[in-house]
């Protein structure tokens, strides 16, 4: 995102922008810090800018990549999913991604409002690695592993300033205590936030397999979520 | 993209959101699907939600609802949202009953809308539950602040822009129904709830 010479330095725009990557300069008009723009078009959209001042570019990689984690109604070319590009628990009914027995993670990384350097998303997708966990394939952010075993990222986008991004993978459950462990761990190193979701399938019984673990141990959770009805078609068997 | 599942607030305030989405998946039944989440849409707005979107096309306070009708597509995620459990009831029955084939997702607190499903006769299938938010904390805004810009999960409703609203309703530049719906507009899926902000936004505007 560039913003003209034909700025008339309104500050509209200012308070528009999640990153806060935008001010007045000395000469009156708005400029945009390039290091904390994470590409995502807020301003563009949103702002009205009276002089129509801002102007999209075409980014080229590894730049490209601040785009793809913050543009939410482009779909991901690897996924075809809009958004961050993962459908994780919403098409659980039909996919059957999330097995009885198993524990999906998701870190949401950078979120909320803070955003991130894909290396801190590297640093924890190393330490998660260290445990043996798979990276969910159909994710952007695993398209971007130069090692899936490890969770090295692609050298070239360590750099880059992303809105957020989210490192999934799915565990047994018996694993649940020593994966949580390793994101204590990592969560004390990384320079910036994730908001921590696990997905489950619900027992039969209407129990939660994960609640009475968080419940015992006294680990706090929202007392919201997200909650699958089950009424896609064709419903996963499992 | 877990883009409803971490909004922060009280009980009391969180018993006034309910969030819905519909979507296909890429693997199983997207193909040929589009149509489908224009019926989803048109069912959701006869149960009085504050907000709709299409996350493909964006929400109704941008796009207005035309646009956000006409241009479903196979990758849709269609969304409405709801600010009591008879709304959420009811609109949730007539989705069971259309069978349109995408999964539908309930957000909200567990025991309402577990609650609810009850009461029209389905149960939960899966869960995305939030442990919250970890590491560097101190980076983050203040915990007012977040109770409404993460009611858009993709982060795009600035904090700058909410004391941006804060301060302009103070001084009668707007009304907080008008603040309420400028927060709105960058959220591009359509979850944010107005009504919840314009209360959200009262309590900033009272202690500050």
């Amino acid at each position: 995102m560039i913003i003209t010479e034909s700025c008339v330095g309104c500050t509209r725009c200012v308070p528009y922008c999640p990153a806060g990557a935008i001010s007045l300069g000395k000469d009156k008009k708005a400029h945009i810090d390039r290091h904390k723009c994470i590409e995502c078009a807020v301003c563009f959209n949103n702002a009205g800018c009276p002089v129509n001042s801002f102007q999209l570019e075409e980014l080229e990689f590894p730049r490209s990549v601040r785009e793809v984690f913050a543009t939410v109604y482009k779909a991901h070319k690897d996924t075809n999913v809009p958004g961050r590009g993962t459908e994780e628990m919403k098409t659980n009914d039909v996919t059957g991604r999330f097995r009885p027995g198993m524990v999906g993670f998701s870190c949401d990384m950078g979120r909320p409002g803070v955003g991130l350097e894909l290396k801190d998303a590297e640093k924890l997708c190393m330490a998660l690695a260290k445990h043996g966990v798979e990276f969910e394939p159909l994710n952007p952010l695993t398209s971007l592993m130069s090692d899936k075993k490890t969770g090295k990222l692609r050298d070239d986008v360590l750099g880059e300033r992303v809105h957020s991004c989210i490192p999934e993978f799915t565990i047994n459950e018996e694993r649940f205590p020593e994966v949580l462990e390793a994101l204590k761990e990592v969560s004390k190193e990384i320079n910036t936030v994730f908001s921590l979701g696990l997905c489950v399938k619900i027992n039969e019984d209407g129990s939660v397999p994960i609640m009475k673990y968080l419940d015992d141990n006294k680990i706090p959770y929202y007392p919201g979520g997200k909650t699958n009805i089950g009424i896609g078609v064709p419903l996963a068997k499992f | 993209m877990t883009h409803t599942l971490h909004r922060s607030g009280t009980q009391e305030s969180l018993s006034r959101d309910y969030p819905i989405l519909v979507i296909a998946a890429q693997s199983v039944n997207a193909k040929d699907s589009g149509p489908q989440f224009k019926k989803a849409l048109e069912i959701i707005l006869k149960h009085n939600p504050v907000n709709v979107g299409d996350m493909r096309t964006g929400n109704y306070f941008r796009k207005g609802l035309k646009p956000v009708l006409n241009n479903t597509k196979d990758n849709s995620i269609a969304h409405g949202v709801f600010t009591n459990k008879k709304d959420l009831e009811e609109c949730l029955k007539e989705l069971a009953d259309a069978k349109l084939g995408p999964s539908v997702v309930a957000t909200g607190l567990f025991s309402e809308v577990w609650d609810s499903l009850k009461k029209i006769g389905l149960k939960p299938h899966s869960v995305n539950i939030s442990l919250g938010v970890w590491g560097k904390k101190e980076l983050l805004p203040d915990q007012e602040i977040l109770d409404i810009t993460t009611m858009c999960g993709h982060h795009c409703v600035s904090p700058l822009l909410v004391k941006k609203m804060v301060s302009d309703v103070k001084r009668d530049k707007t009304s907080i129904e008008e603040a309420s719906r400028e927060l709105a507009k960058p959220c591009v899926c359509g979850v944010f709830n107005t009504l919840r902000a314009e209360k959200l936004l009262e309590n900033l505007i009272n202690r500050s």
